[in-house]
C-alpha cells in the first residue's frame, strides 16, 4: 500500500498534466485550483512516507536493496534491450529530499498565481519539471535516474524564456546548455560504468558491489563528478546560475535553487563517490581546492551586487560550496552535514526566492538601492525576508546553524592542512555573508520609502500561507535537528562504508 | 504463412504503384480515389509486414539472391511508415499549393515514392551485389524526378541538376567499389565475398571499401560528401525534402548495415576507425552548420547531417546491438522529422519558411507550438521522449565494444546541437512577431496527424511494450 503511494507521487504530477489537457486555457482559475490541490496532495503524501520512514528507523530493508537501506523498493524490468530496470526506493536522505522538492513545488505553485502568459501551459511544466525531480531523488537505477535528470532541460528553457524577466532568453539558453553539458559528461560515464561493471546491470546497488579497475576510475569520477558538479555550481561552472535564476520567473528559481541544484551534489554523493570510492579519496582533495572560491569569493561578489535575485544565487553558490566541504571531508559527520545542508538550503533559498518575487511583483524592480522603506507597507514579506536572510547566514535556531556546524565539524576532522585551511576560510566567510545580507535587508527595507511605493500592499492570505510554512519548517530542522540526523546517519552509513 | 508468403508485401509494393498510377486516366483532375487507392494500398502493405513472425531465422528465395530476415522486415516497417506520412504530407501540397488544383498530380507523386520504397525493400533483401546496386538506385532516381517535381520553380530545378550530378558521381564510385570487390573475391554473392574476405586481405580490398564508403557517404550525406544536401532540402517541395530525408536515409543506413554486418563483416575491427572518423566528423560538421542557419529546411539538412553521424556511431557495435539500435532510431527519427515537416508545412503554406516566420506560433496556436517543441526536443535527445531512447540505443551500441571516445564526443557534440534546437523553439516560443500575422488555420486531418505524431514521439521511447515487444524478442 505504502509502495504504491510512493509511486504516485512522480505519477500525480503527470497525471494532472493530462486531466488539464480538455480545459481550455481560459479559465485559469479552474487550472490553478486543479493544480494546487494536486501539489498538495503530493505534498500530504510525502509527508506521511516521511514520517513512515522515519518511524521505521534503521530496521533491515529487503535483500534485494542491500547494501542501502531501501524502503517502498520495487524493481520492474523496464527497457530489456539494454537491461534498464524500473527501480525505485527510498532511504532516509532521498525521502528527506523528497519531502523539501513537495514543499517547494507546492510553495511552487502557490506563488504563480499571478503570472502572466499562457497559464495553463506554465503549470504543465512545473509538474513535468516536479516529476523529473521526485524522480532523481526516487530511483536508483542510472538510466532510470539519467531519464528524469536530464528531463529538466526540457521544460527549464521554455519556462525561463517564455515566462521569465530581465535577459530570459539569454538565461534560459545559457543555463539550459550548461545543465545539458553536464549531464553529458555524465551519460558518457555511465557508459563506462555499466560495461566496464560487467553485471550487465545499471542498478545501484548491483554496481556498488563492483570494484572498478583503478584506471578506469581515475577519468571516470572527475568526469562524472564535474557533470554533477555543473548542476550544483561548482567553480568553475557556477557562471550559468546568476544569470539563470535571475531571469527565471519565481517558481522556477525556487525550484532551480531549491532543488535542482541539490540534484548534484546528491548525485555526487549517491553515484559518483558510492561507485567509485577509490578516486574518490584521490580526487576530492582537489575539489577542496575550487571551494575555495565558492565558499569565500562567492559572498564577496554578492556584496557588490544590485540585484535581489544575482544576491540570492551568489549566496547559494557560496551555500552550496559548503555541502562540497562537507563531502570532501569524507567523514561520517561531514557526509551528514553535507546532507543536511542540503535539506536546509533548499528550504532557505525556496523561502528567499518566494518572498523576492513577491516583492518584485509590487515593486517591479530588483534593484535594492531603488528600493527602500518597503518594512512600512509590507511587513509581512520584509519579515519574511529577514527570517531567510538570518537562517542564511547560519543564525542559531534556524536550520542553517546545525548544517553549517556539522559541516565545519565534519570537514575539521579529516586531518588535511588544505582542508582545515578552507574550513577555517569557510568559517570566516560567515561574516561576509552577514555583510551583504544585513546590508540588503537595511537598504530595501529601512529608510525613506520611495513616493511611487505608497499604494503597495502587504502579502495576500496565500503568500503568508507559504512564507510562514517554509519559517516553520526552518526553524523545525533548526530546533529539533535531532530526527533528521538519525535519518540520515542510517541512509549515509553504507555509503561511507565503501570508504573504510 | 510459409516463406513465399512472406513475399506478399514486397510483390503488392511493386504492383500497386502501377494502380494508382493508372487509376488516373479515368478520374476527374479534382478526384480523390489516386490519394485513397494509395492509402489503402499502404496500410495493407503495413499490415501484412506485421503479420510476418519474427525470430524465426531467414529465408531465401530466387536462388538465395533474396532473403527475408528480421533486419529486413522491419526495416520495411520504417520505410513502409516513411512512405504513408510522406503521402499524407503531399496531400497538404497538392491540396493547397497556388491556385490551379493539382489533386490528380499526387499519383504519379505517389508512384514515385513507392517506387522509392521498393528500391529500400530491395536494398535490405539484396544477398548480391547486383540486385543491391539495383535497389539502391531504384530508391534514388525517383528522388531525382521529385526533387525536380515543380518544374517551374527554379530553387528545385537548380537542386534536381546538383542532386543528379552528385548522385552520379557518387553511383560512380560504388560500382567501382563493387567492381574492386568482385575483382577480388570473384563472386557477387554476399557470402562468397565474406567467406574471400575471412582468408585474408589485400590492398585491393581496401581500396574497394574506400570507394563503397565515398559513394555511400554522398547518399548518407556524411562529411566531407554531405554539402549537396542543403540546397536540395530547400529546393524540393516540402512532402519530398521529408521523404528525402527519411526514405534515402534509411535506405543508405540500410545499404551500411547490409555492407558491414555481411560481406565486411570479417574487417569489421579494421574499418571501425573509419566509420569512427566519418561519424565524428560528420555529426560535428553537421551541428556546427546548423547553428547559423535562418531558414527552416536549411536547418534541418544539417540536422538530418548531424543525425547520420549519430547513426553511424551505433555501426562500431556488434552486429545484433547495432541493428537494433538503427533500427529503433530510425523509427524515431522518422516519427520526429515527419512531426516537424509537417508544421513546417502548415507554417509554408501561410508564409516563408523561416525563422522569423514561426514567430508568435505560441501565442496564435499553442498546440501548434508544444508539437514544434516535442519534435526539436525529440531529435535533440531530451528525455523522456523518443530521440533520447534512440541516442542511447546508438551510444550504448557504439560504447559496448569499447569506443568509448567517439561516444564520449558524439555525446558532448549533443550539447551543440540541443543550442540549435533550441534556437528553433525560441522564435516560435519566445520572440515577438513582426507585424501582422497571417492566421494559421489547420484542418482536421492535419490536426490529427499532427496529434498523433507528438503522442508517438513520447510514447515512443517510455512505454517499454513498443520498444521491448518489437525489438527484443528476436534474432537477426
Amino acid at each position: 500500500m505504502e509502495t504504491i503511494l510512493f509511486n504516485q507521487i512522480w505519477i500525480i504530477p503527470l497525471i494532472t498534466v493530462l486531466a488539464c489537457i480538455p480545459i481550455s486555457a481560459s479559465r485559469a482559475k479552474l487550472l490553478r485550483g486543479i493544480h494546487t490541490a494536486s501539489a498538495s496532495l503530493v505534498l500530504a503524501i510525502v509527508c506521511f512516507l516521511t514520517y513512515r520512514v522515519y518511524s521505521m528507523g534503521a530496521a533491515p530493508a529487503t535483500d534485494a536493496a542491500n547494501p542501502l537501506l531501501l524502503r517502498f523498493f520495487i524493481d520492474i524490468p523496464w527497457l530489456s534491450l539494454f537491461n534498464a530496470h524500473y527501480t525505485v526506493g527510498a532511504d532516509g536522505l532521498n525521502m528527506l529530499l523528497l519531502a523539501l522538492t513537495a514543499f517547494i513545488v507546492w510553495a511552487g505553485v502557490l506563488v504563480s498565481y499571478n503570472i502572466k502568459g499562457n497559464q495553463k501551459v506554465f503549470f504543465a511544466l512545473i509538474q513535468i519539471l516536479a516529476t523529473s525531480v521526485y524522480g532523481v531523488y526516487m530511483s536508483f537505477d542510472l538510466v532510470l535516474f539519467f531519464v528524469f535528470y536530464e528531463m529538466e532541460a526540457l521544460c527549464m528553457y521554455l519556462m525561463i524564456a517564455c515566462y521569465g524577466s530581465g535577459r530570459r532568453d539569454y538565461g534560459g539558453k545559457k543555463l539550459t546548455l550548461t545543465l545539458a553539458f553536464g549531464s553529458s559528461m555524465i551519460l558518457a560515464t555511465l557508459f563506462g560504468l555499466y560495461f566496464e561493471g560487467g553485471v550487465n546491470s545499471w542498478s545501484l546497488m548491483e554496481l556498488s558491489k563492483v570494484t572498478f579497475p583503478m584506471e578506469f576510475q581515475m577519468w571516470a569520477f572527475p568526469l562524472m563528478f564535474m557533470g554533477f558538479a555543473v548542476s550544483s555550481s561548482l567553480f568553475p561552472f557556477h557562471f550559468w546560475s546568476p544569470d539563470g535564476h535571475s531571469s527565471a520567473p519565481t517558481a522556477v528559481s525556487m525550484l532551480a535553487a531549491g532543488v535542482m541544484m541539490k540534484m548534484g551534489a546528491y548525485g555526487c554523493l549517491r553515484v559518483a563517490m558510492f561507485l567509485m570510492p577509490e578516486a574518490a579519496k584521490f580526487w576530492l582533495p582537489y575539489v577542496v581546492a575550487l571551494l575555495i572560491f565558492n565558499v569565500v569569493l562567492g559572498p564577496f561578489i554578492a556584496i557588490r551586487h544590485k540585484d535581489l535575485k544575482y544576491i540570492t544565487a551568489y549566496s547559494s553558490i557560496s551555500h552550496l560550496g559548503l555541502i562540497f566541504l562537507g563531502l570532501a571531508a569524507i567523514t561520517p559527520i561531514g557526509l551528514r552535514g553535507a546532507s543536511l545542508q542540503m535539506i536546509s538550503h533548499g528550504f532557505l533559498t525556496g523561502l528567499f526566492f518566494a518572498t523576492i518575487g513577491m516583492i518584485y511583483e509590487r515593486t517591479h524592480t530588483r534593484d535594492i538601492t531603488q528600493m527602500g522603506g518597503i518594512m512600512r507597507k509590507m511587513p509581512f514579506l520584509g519579515v519574511g525576508f529577514v527570517l531567510a536572510g538570518f537562517a542564511g547566514l547560519g543564525l542559531p535556531g534556524f536550520s542553517g546553524f546545525i548544517a553549517e556546524s556539522t559541516i565545519f565539524i565534519g570537514a575539521f576532522q579529516q586531518p588535511s592542512t588544505l582542508t582545515r585551511f578552507v574550513t577555517i576560510l569557510a568559517i570566516l566567510s560567515i561574516t561576509t555573508t552577514a555583510v551583504y545580507i544585513l546590508q540588503t535587508a537595511n537598504r530595501m527595507l529601512h529608510g525613506p520609502l520611495p513616493q511611487k511605493y505608497e499604494s503597495l500592499t502587504d502579502g495576500c492570505f496565500r503568500e503568508k500561507l507559504v512564507i510562514v510554512v517554509l519559517v516553520a519548517c526552518l526553524l523545525f530542522i533548526g530546533v529539533c535537528p535531532g530526527w533528521i540526523s538519525e535519518m540520515l546517519d542510517w541512509s549515509i552509513a553504507p555509503i561511507f562504508e565503501k570508504f573504510l | 504463412m510459409s516463406i513465399p508468403n512472406y513475399l506478399f508485401p514486397d510483390i503488392l509494393l511493386l504492383i500497386f504503384p502501377f494502380i494508382v498510377i493508372g487509376s488516373r486516366l479515368f478520374c476527374s483532375t479534382q478526384s480523390k480515389v489516386p490519394w485513397r487507392i494509395a492509402n489503402v494500398g499502404f496500410i495493407a502493405i503495413f499490415i501484412l509486414l506485421n503479420l510476418i513472425p519474427l525470430a524465426s531465422g531467414e529465408g531465401r528465395l530466387f536462388i538465395s539472391n533474396w532473403k527475408i530476415d528480421d533486419f529486413g522486415v522491419l526495416m520495411r516497417e520504417v520505410l513502409i511508415i516513411s512512405a504513408i506520412l510522406g503521402m499524407w504530407l503531399s496531400k497538404d501540397y497538392f491540396e493547397h499549393s497556388g491556385e490551379r488544383q493539382q489533386m490528380h498530380q499526387i499519383a504519379e507523386f505517389i508512384g514515385a515514392i513507392a517506387f522509392a520504397t521498393f528500391g529500400g525493400f530491395t536494398v535490405v533483401s539484396a544477398c548480391d551485389l547486383l540486385t543491391f546496386f539495383l535497389g539502391l538506385e531504384m530508391a534514388t532516381i525517383p528522388m531525382y524526378a521529385l526533387t525536380a517535381w515543380n518544374k517551374k520553380d527554379q530553387l528545385g530545378s537548380e537542386a534536381a541538376t546538383k542532386y543528379i550530378l552528385m548522385g552520379s558521381v557518387a553511383t560512380a564510385f560504388e560500382l567501382f567499389g563493387f567492381s574492386y570487390l568482385y575483382g577480388f573475391a570473384g563472386s557477387l554473392h554476399f557470402s562468397e565475398i565474406q567467406y574471400a574476405i575471412s582468408n585474408g586481405t589485400n590492398p585491393l580490398l581496401w581500396v574497394a571499401v574506400l570507394f563503397l564508403f565515398c559513394g555511400i557517404g554522398f547518399k548518407l550525406t556524411l562529411f566531407p560528401f554531405h554539402t549537396w544536401a542543403p540546397d536540395v532540402y530547400e529546393g524540393a517541395p516540402t512532402p519530398v525534402t521529408a521523404v528525402i530525408s527519411v526514405t534515402s536515409k534509411a535506405t543508405a543506413i540500410a545499404f551500411l548495415v547490409v555492407l558491414v554486418f555481411g560481406p565486411l563483416a570479417p574487417i569489421q575491427e579494421q574499418i571501425a576507425p573509419l566509420i569512427a572518423l566519418l561519424a565524428g566528423t560528420t555529426l560535428f560538421v553537421g551541428n556546427l552548420g546548423a547553428l547559423k542557419q535562418s531558414r527552416l529546411r536549411r536547418f534541418m539538412a544539417y540536422s538530418s547531417i548531424a543525425q547520420a553521424g549519430y547513426i553511424m556511431v551505433a555501426l562500431l557495435g556488434p552486429a545484433t546491438m547495432a541493428k537494433t539500435a538503427i533500427i529503433y532510431y530510425l523509427f524515431v527519427y522518422a516519427v520526429s522529422n515527419y512531426l516537424a515537416f509537417f508544421v513546417f508545412g502548415i507554417i509554408g503554406h501561410y508564409r516563408e519558411e523561416t525563422f522569423a516566420s514561426l514567430r508568435g506560433l505560441s501565442k496564435q496556436d499553442v498546440n501548434l507550438a508544444i508539437a514544434l517543441a516535442i519534435s526539436m526536443f525529440s531529435l535533440a535527445g531530451i528525455p523522456p521522449l523518443a530521440g533520447f531512447f534512440g541516442k542511447f540505443h546508438l551510444f550504448f551500441s557504439g560504447a559496448s565494444t569499447g569506443h568509448y571516445a567517439i561516444v564520449a564526443f558524439a555525446v558532448l557534440n549533443n550539447v551543440i546541437a540541443l543550442f540549435y534546437y533550441i534556437q528553433l523553439i525560441k522564435s516560435a516560443w519566445v520572440d515577438e512577431p513582426e507585424g501582422n500575422l497571417s492566421p494559421i488555420r489547420l484542418t482536421k486531418r492535419q490536426r490529427n496527424v499532427v496529434i498523433l505524431l507528438s503522442v508517438m514521439v513520447v510514447a515512443l521511447g517510455i512505454l517499454p511494450f513498443l520498444s521491448n515487444n518489437v525489438f527484443a524478442g528476436f534474432s537477426y
